[in-house]
């Protein structure tokens, strides 16, 4: 059976987003993302790939909160990429900027120019209070001090639901894999799929009317559409 | 007034002269040098030990103190380049006392600021990945990379550099040899490659000499250039700007010449060599540190107006923390001292004198110390999404090596005017040297 | 067996006419060397040594540059570089490279072309070199046995001081 190709998206509803971030703790969960103390998060060392920004808007009364879930973009032209001296950051056939832990020095040249801050970097060898160690997930691998991580689209969901599908003969639907967030989100905001299947539920939110792409001007060509209502 | 010139026996002795022996003085501040370098090479072991998160840098401000002294001390590199290569090139006779000084300068501070790389590196036990050698996992550096211009820029600017101060001193130590004894003896018989001082021997060295000089400018330029494009290549607000890699050169040439008068003083105090390095000299590493003070002053300025002008939000952002919020006190007390105090003191013909350039340029080191640290910290504590800025306090593993990094500096310094004569024996011409 | 002839001057001039007066008694100017402790300046004509540094630093960088484009290009496709789109081998961006490499071979060329021409590691040790005096200009002749009165009696014409036969130092 020939390969399908695809081309990992994400949707993500505004108009639906509450701000509870689940997505945050489920990313956590499944990813086995360091557990920051109040020290360490106070001096901005706290670690997570998909984070909730907070923005205010107005005056009281009329005060708006508007919540803006911001993962890794999965960028095709990703300016994280050229800039790592030794190539562990690079472009998979299925559009994912992947990080590859074992590579990485630990310049951190990409951190500085992801215009979305969506890299993250381990100051320390990962501890976690007991008994969270006991928690992790054993499809993915711990980062050891030293190396830059992100958000991976859980790869290993894609990878996992690869192999599920080849298993039985199948091809993958859409719906089949879900990233962790993605999930775990109450709201049912955020939609993730196969950008290059026109029938998947996130390529039809992408060509919705609401669709907008966050610094969409810089020309990273993110894959995370964001909907929301135009003022 | 002309002095009467100075007989080559009374230059033979005074430029040699430090050279016999160490006295208490020396011997003790050396210790102490010493002492404060140990004490940051302890400091990097114990940051390669438990973790770089023993510095205060964080997300978003990646880069912090490190890259900081990286870009200075690759900055300060540049005194020879200005004195050696530029004067060499235009034939200025007033600069041989000078240039050897400039040279190990340049070659100590690229060794140190070379060292920089490796300390803010994250698994720096694995820093040799960026080198392309053959390896069963069929990986190679990204050459695209600035870092990796880094690498290669640095490398032959050191190569180029250790050369071009080597070269000169042969006939020196060829001449050192024939009195010394020991060790001292055997190293510089070897270092002198057997030496003898004919026609032959000088014109192949003077030729050498004057290609060496244009390459290194060359090589200087571009060295400066690209560490500016670590900055330039990266699209952060502020740091995406055309004009940095000439900006970076005109401030390293700037700080390196401030660098080597404070140099040059303490050289002419400690070893008494008031006879060599006179007014004069001072006087036209003064009027040369003006003229770059101006061209720092033009190149800011222009900088900044650009951006004002623009008026993109982003950019707006760190323009207003630089100039009036968090970074203000750190921006014009940079403005003070390379530009204010340089103009008063040097501009001014009645007050420029050794002590005021030397006043100048202490002033203006730290200035381009805050310039390099006004340049990183602003732009990356202010990313595009205003959700995830982040303030950067530097910890005491990162002071540590900083200012260990100035005491290596001076040690190091201190170690090479005691072996060899700071001031070119055979460039100096004794009939001339008064008239400078 | 060659001799060679030692004459010390304190005046280049001096030392030149006598250089003028060897050659044109039929000595070549490898038959001469001028030692010093610093850089003696004739007159174009006197004592011209022929060098091909410049041209040999120029073909240096030139091949220096073929050499390192040649190294990227071939080791960045032969080590199937996962570049994820980008191109395998892009020259701009690699530019800083191959400037750098270039300047380097300039740069070792230069050194290396040093030692060559000086004839600093070449040096015959049979060879005697005079030691050298601050401030004097020491010329040595090379000549054949027979020549050693005349050419002692050129560089005394001169004005040479202390003209002798050099031994080699034991």
């Amino acid at each position: 059976m020939s390969e399908q190709k695809h081309s990992w998206g994400m949707a993500i509803d505004l108009d639906r987003c509450t701000g509870c971030q689940a997505c945050v703790a489920a990313c956590h969960a499944e990813n086995n993302l360091s557990v920051s103390d109040a020290q360490s998060a106070a001096k901005g060392r706290a670690v997570h790939w998909i984070r909730v920004d907070r923005y205010y808007e107005g005056e009281f009364p009329d005060v708006r909160v508007k919540y803006r879930p911001v993962l890794c973009q999965q960028c095709d032209e990703a300016p994280c990429e050229p800039v790592c001296p030794v190539y562990a950051t690079y472009h998979n056939d299925e559009g994912l900027n992947v990080q590859v832990y074992n590579r990485c020095v630990g310049t951190r040249y990409c951190g500085n120019n992801c215009p979305y801050s969506v890299r993250f970097f381990n100051w320390f060898d990962p501890v976690w209070a007991e008994p969270l160690q006991l928690q992790h997930n054993p499809d993915v691998s711990i980062r050891e001090g030293g190396v830059m991580e992100k958000c991976t689209f859980c790869i290993q969901r894609i990878s996992r639901a690869k192999d599920d599908a080849r298993t039985e003969g199948r091809a993958l639907k859409d719906g089949d894999v879900q990233t962790a967030c993605v999930q775990s989100c109450p709201a049912e905001a955020m939609v993730f799929g196969d950008l290059s299947d026109p029938e998947s539920r996130v390529s039809q939110m992408a060509k919705s009317g609401r669709a907008t792409q966050l610094l969409g001007e810089l020309g990273t060509k993110p894959k995370v559409f964001y909907l929301e209502r135009a003022k | 007034m002309v002095p009467p010139t100075i007989s080559s026996q009374q230059v033979r002795e005074d430029l040699w002269r430090p050279l016999a022996g160490a006295s208490r003085r020396y011997t003790l501040i050396l210790s102490l040098l010493c002492a404060v370098t140990f004490w940051g090479v302890l400091a990097w072991g114990y940051q390669i030990r438990v973790g770089i998160g023993v510095a205060g840098i964080r997300r978003p401000v990646f880069w912090g103190f490190y890259l900081v002294d990286f870009v200075f001390w690759i900055g300060i590199s540049h005194a020879g380049t200005l004195i050696s290569a530029i004067l060499r090139l235009t034939d200025a006779g007033w600069r041989k006392p000078v240039t050897r000084a400039a040279e190990a300068i340049t070659t100590f501070a690229l060794m140190i600021g070379g060292l920089f790389p490796l300390i803010h590196l994250g698994r720096v036990w694995l820093f040799y990945w960026l080198f392309p050698y053959p390896n069963s996992r069929l990986l190679w550096p990204n050459f695209r990379s600035p870092l990796m211009w880094d690498v290669v820029a640095i490398s032959t600017y050191l190569t180029g550099s250790l050369i071009f101060l080597y070269l000169p001193m042969i006939p020196d130590v060829a001449q050192l040899a024939q009195f010394a004894k020991g060790w001292r003896l055997r190293l510089y018989k070897w270092m002198a490659l057997g030496w003898s001082g004919s026609d032959r021997e000088w014109h192949a060295l003077e030729r050498a000499m004057k290609l060496m000089a244009g390459i290194i400018l060359a090589v200087a330029v571009s060295v400066h250039s690209v560490v500016a494009w670590d900055f330039a290549m990266a699209i952060a607000p502020m740091w995406h700007s055309t004009i940095f890699a000439p900006y970076f050169v005109v401030g390293a040439i700037f700080s390196g010449l401030a660098g080597l008068i404070v140099a040059l003083n303490i050289i002419r105090k400690t070893m008494h060599l008031e006879r060599y390095l006179t007014p004069h000299h001072f006087g036209n590493l003064a009027k040369l540190l003006l003229l770059m003070s101006l061209f720092w002053l033009y190149f800011t300025f222009a900088e900044h107006l650009t951006v004002w002008y623009g008026n993109e939000p982003k950019e707006m952002n760190v323009f207003g923390a630089r100039v009036r919020g968090h970074f203000a006190p750190e921006f014009w007390v940079m403005v003070f001292v390379n530009f204010v105090v340089p103009f008063i003191l040097l501009g001014i013909k009645k007050l420029r004198s050794i002590t005021t350039a030397t006043i100048a340029s202490v002033g203006v080191l730290l200035g381009m110390w805050l310039e390099r640290y006004l340049i990183i910290i602003p732009t990356l504590s202010l990313p595009r999404l205003s959700a995830a800025a982040g303030k950067y306090s530097p910890s005491w593993v990162e002071i540590s090596i900083t200012v260990a990094t100035f005491a290596a500096m001076a040690a190091l310094y201190m170690v090479f005017s005691k072996l060899f004569p700071i001031v070119s024996l055979w460039e100096f011409e004794p009939h001339e040297q008064e008239e400078g | 067996m060659n001799l060679y002839l030692t004459g010390t001057f304190t005046d280049k001039k001096a030392a030149a006419e006598a250089i003028k007066q060897l050659k044109a008694d039929g000595y070549t100017a490898n038959d001469l060397a001028v030692f010093s402790d610093e850089p003696v300046e004739f007159p174009r004509g006197v004592l011209d040594r022929s060098s091909h540094m410049s041209l040999a630093v120029v073909l240096g960088a030139i091949v220096s540059f073929f050499l390192v484009v040649g190294f990227v290009y071939y080791t960045q496709h032969d080590y199937r570089l996962v570049t994820g789109g980008m191109p395998i081998f892009s020259f701009w961006p690699t530019g800083v490279v191959f400037y750098e490499i270039t300047m380097l071979g300039s740069v070792l060329t230069t050194t290396g072309w040093f030692v060559w021409e000086s004839g600093l590691l070449r040096r015959n040790e049979n060879v005697p070199i005079p030691p050298i005096e601050p401030e004097m200009i020491c010329l040595r002749v090379r000549c054949a046995p027979e020549q050693f009165v005349s050419a002692t009696a050129i560089l005394e014409k001169a004005g040479a001081k202390n003209v002798a036969k050099l031994e080699k130092a034991a």
